[in-house]
């Protein structure tokens, strides 16, 4: 049984809206196994983004508490949380929001400039990251220069260069055709399975979610199906 | 018949009143052209000046690309701002130019007001006095009142007198007229500055050895000698001889307008160096004095002007001792009659000024600092434009753990580069540019751009560069990433 990377209790999320109280999330509890690519399911306001921004350190809780690893991340500052999320987590977008005045190159370098690396070190993790979605050839184009499917490639390699605990995906196949969301999928398969990335996608597309080994569908903030990861015990 | 007949405002009869158009709208059509014409060359000239700019920014990023190689991190950074300002080219061209021409003007006044501050601030040594009428304006002298004042000179105590002694004593006498008697216009009058030809290399403002070339120098010394062997000889400003259409070598007749019923039969020997006292010319006093007499001899009777021919005496003292000590003496009125005053040269401008203190007070106090507020404000609207634009791009680094001071830099300093750029390069061209012609402006000195402002100008551009992007970079600052993501979802 894989050690659970990511553990959620607890949580809720609200936002107030003047006078209103909006609950997102409510008493949600969950565990994503290391190595677990996991999708998110739900209709549009069901909480599904919420719950990833939360997981991936962009927002704070209302309640409960996140573990990713061993670090709680609800108690980190935004500071500490920015500073946590350079190391530990990669994003993948619906639009990818690649530099457009930066190359391929430069925008899966871009997260290593926080980090102290000599320049020697951070070619070769940039290099590698180019060669698993296999880009290396197109290195040199900007993003304008680059089809949807290529410019998703190079999001998944700026997620994955800082070699994170967890890559976090929202709509990663929203923007593509079927054959680019295909590949992208593909890719994303291997990093869970060969690589061991954790990955936790938000996906409307149930095609996309199948090639998930897991699936969870939110409606209302709640949590209201888990297929259950095969060899993690919920 | 086409251009038989001749209409209001020389236009051709063709497009009189058998065509239905008023001649006057042709008239108007010109203007509208001249200024059409006018526009097109200013925005020439800016178009051309954004060239430099983008040729220094990808110099710059083309160095800081090998530099960052070296691994510093610093340099990628920098690098990142450099590629922001290709984002919007024309965005980054129109913030520039609007800073380049606000910081051009505004080293303009700041070269103006320090000339004048120049001009009326005290000197401890070896500085000019002017002596004028004192109850009358404008000042006219005798003669007999330089040979007075250089007794008086030669009595003092030798530490009080002028250091190179009669070289710092100068006499002027306002000369001007016109070739043409029967029509006198603006082609035809001549201004000059009659006077001895050698003290115009010793006590002339914007001669000093310091403010001419070795050539302009070794000229002016010819022209000078050629000016004392023959005081018909006379120096006229190359502005003045085009104006009246002069060459040199050509011989003129010119009718003193003060000096009625005197002629003056002028040889024009050469050009003062450009620049210099443009609209005037220098000429020999000796000459005006034979002149003056000469009309005794003609007409049996003084001219008029005979004890009124000097305008203005100068005297380099060397001491505030010697001033006080000249002062007292010129003050006393049985020392001269009519009687005179003497101040020193920056006292006599500033009173001279006095007049222009208004507009002056407007430049120091209500422009510099309302177009260093317009400054701010164009950079302030650009950078919050591109900020607006852009608040996705700040969250998705912000989510790749750039902390918020990281992404404030990167915004504010993208306006500190256009700012650096815009007043480095503006600040060159007019220091390069206009500062190389030294022209002399009235008696105040040659005016020059003061080489501070080539520091002044850079810090300027990134001072309001600050000031207008500093909001705009804090709302960068302050982007919610996670509020900004789901918006776009």
């Amino acid at each position: 049984m894989p050690e659970a990377i990511v553990r959620v209790r607890d949580l809720y999320k609200s936002f107030t809206r003047g006078q209103e109280r909006i609950d997102v999330l409510q008493n949600l509890t969950l565990d994503v196994g290391k190595g677990e690519f996991l999708a998110l399911m739900g209709p549009s306001g069901s909480g599904k983004t919420t719950l990833l921004n939360l997981i991936a350190g962009l927002d704070q809780p209302t309640e409960g508490t996140i573990h990713v690893g061993s670090q709680e991340i609800s108690a980190m500052s935004e500071s500490e949380l920015a500073r946590w999320r350079t190391r530990n987590v990669g994003f993948v977008f619906q639009f990818y929001y690649l530099l457009p005045v930066l190359t391929a190159y430069e925008n899966v370098e871009l997260p290593l400039l926080l980090l102290p690396m000599t320049q020697a070190e951070r070619r070769r993790q940039v290099m590698t990251a180019l060669d698993l979605v296999n880009l290396t050839n197109r290195m040199t184009h900007r993003p304008g220069q680059l089809s949807g499917g290529q410019q998703q490639r190079v999001g998944i390699a700026r997620a994955i260069v800082t070699d994170p605990t967890l890559i976090v995906a929202d709509e990663p196949t929203g923007d593509l055709d079927t054959k680019s969301a295909d590949e992208i999928l593909t890719m994303m398969e291997v990093l869970a399975k060969e690589i061991g990335k954790t990955i936790i996608m938000v996906t409307h597309d149930p095609k996309a979610a199948s090639r998930a080994q897991r699936v969870l569908h939110l409606e209302k903030g709640k949590l209201v199906l888990d297929t259950g990861a095969p060899a993690l015990v919920n | 018949m086409l251009f038989g007949q001749s209409m209001p405002y020389g236009a051709p009869a063709a497009f009189g009143p058998q065509t239905g158009v008023d001649p006057s709208l042709l008239v108007l059509a010109g203007y509208n052209l001249y200024i059409l014409g006018i526009v097109i060359v200013i925005a020439l000239f800016l178009l051309v000046s954004v060239i430099p700019f983008f040729a220094v920014l990808f110099l710059c990023e083309f160095a800081l690309k090998i530099l960052s190689e070296t691994g510093i991190q610093f340099f990628k950074y920098l690098l990142i701002m450099f590629r922001g300002l290709r984002r919007s080219p024309l965005r980054t061209a129109l913030s520039y130019l609007a800073l380049f021409v606000l910081t051009v003007v505004l080293t303009l006044i700041y070269a103006v007001l320090h000339l004048l501050s120049n001009v009326t601030t005290e000197k401890e040594a070896n500085f000019k006095v002017i002596i004028t009428e004192r109850y009358s304006i404008p000042s006219q002298m005798p003669p007999s009142h330089l040979e007075t004042l250089k007794r008086m000179i030669a009595k003092l105590p030798p530490d009080l007198r002028p250091v190179n002694g009669d070289d710092d004593i100068m006499s002027w006498s306002f000369t001007g007229g016109t070739t043409d008697p029967t029509n006198p216009r603006p082609e035809n009058m001549l201004f000059m500055f009659s006077m001895e030809p050698r003290k115009i290399l010793t006590m002339m403002d914007g001669f000093e050895p310091s403010n001419l070339t070795a050539d302009e120098l070794k000229m002016m010394q010819g022209y000078v000698k050629q000016m004392e062997e023959d005081p018909r000889r006379i120096l006229v400003s190359k502005v003045r001889m085009e104006k009246m259409g002069l060459t040199v070598g050509q011989r003129i007749k010119l009718y003193g307008w003060g000096f009625n019923d005197v002629v003056f039969d002028f040889e024009v020997i050469g050009m003062p160096p450009d620049g210099k006292y443009e609209g005037a010319g220098f000429m020999n006093n000796a000459y005006l004095f034979s002149q003056i007499k000469a009309y005794e001899r003609l007409k049996g009777t003084r001219s008029p002007l005979a004890d009124k021919c000097i305008n203005l005496i100068w005297v380099k003292v060397p001491n505030k001792e010697a001033y006080q000590r000249l002062s007292a003496l010129c003050n006393d009125p049985k020392n001269f009659s009519p009687a005179v005053k003497l101040e020193t040269a920056s006292a006599g401008i500033g009173s001279w000024l006095e007049a222009y203190k208004d507009i002056l007070f407007g430049m120091k106090y209500l422009m510099a600092p309302c177009m260093l507020a317009i400054m701010s404000l164009v950079v302030a609207n650009a950078i919050s434009i591109s900020v607006r634009e852009r608040r996705t791009e700040l969250a998705v680094l912000k989510v790749l753990g750039f902390r918020p001071w990281h992404v404030m830099g990167l915004v504010l300093g993208e306006a500190l580069l256009i700012g650096f750029f815009a007043g480095f390069l503006a600040v060159g061209l007019v220091y390069f540019g206009l500062g190389n012609f030294k022209f002399q402006v009235a008696f105040f000195g040659a005016f020059v751009i003061p080489p501070e402002t080539l520091i002044y100008g850079p810090m300027l551009g990134m001072a309001v560069a600050t000031a207008g992007s500093f909001l705009p970079a804090l709302s960068a600052r302050n982007v919610k990433v996670s509020e900004v993501f789901s918006r776009v979802a």
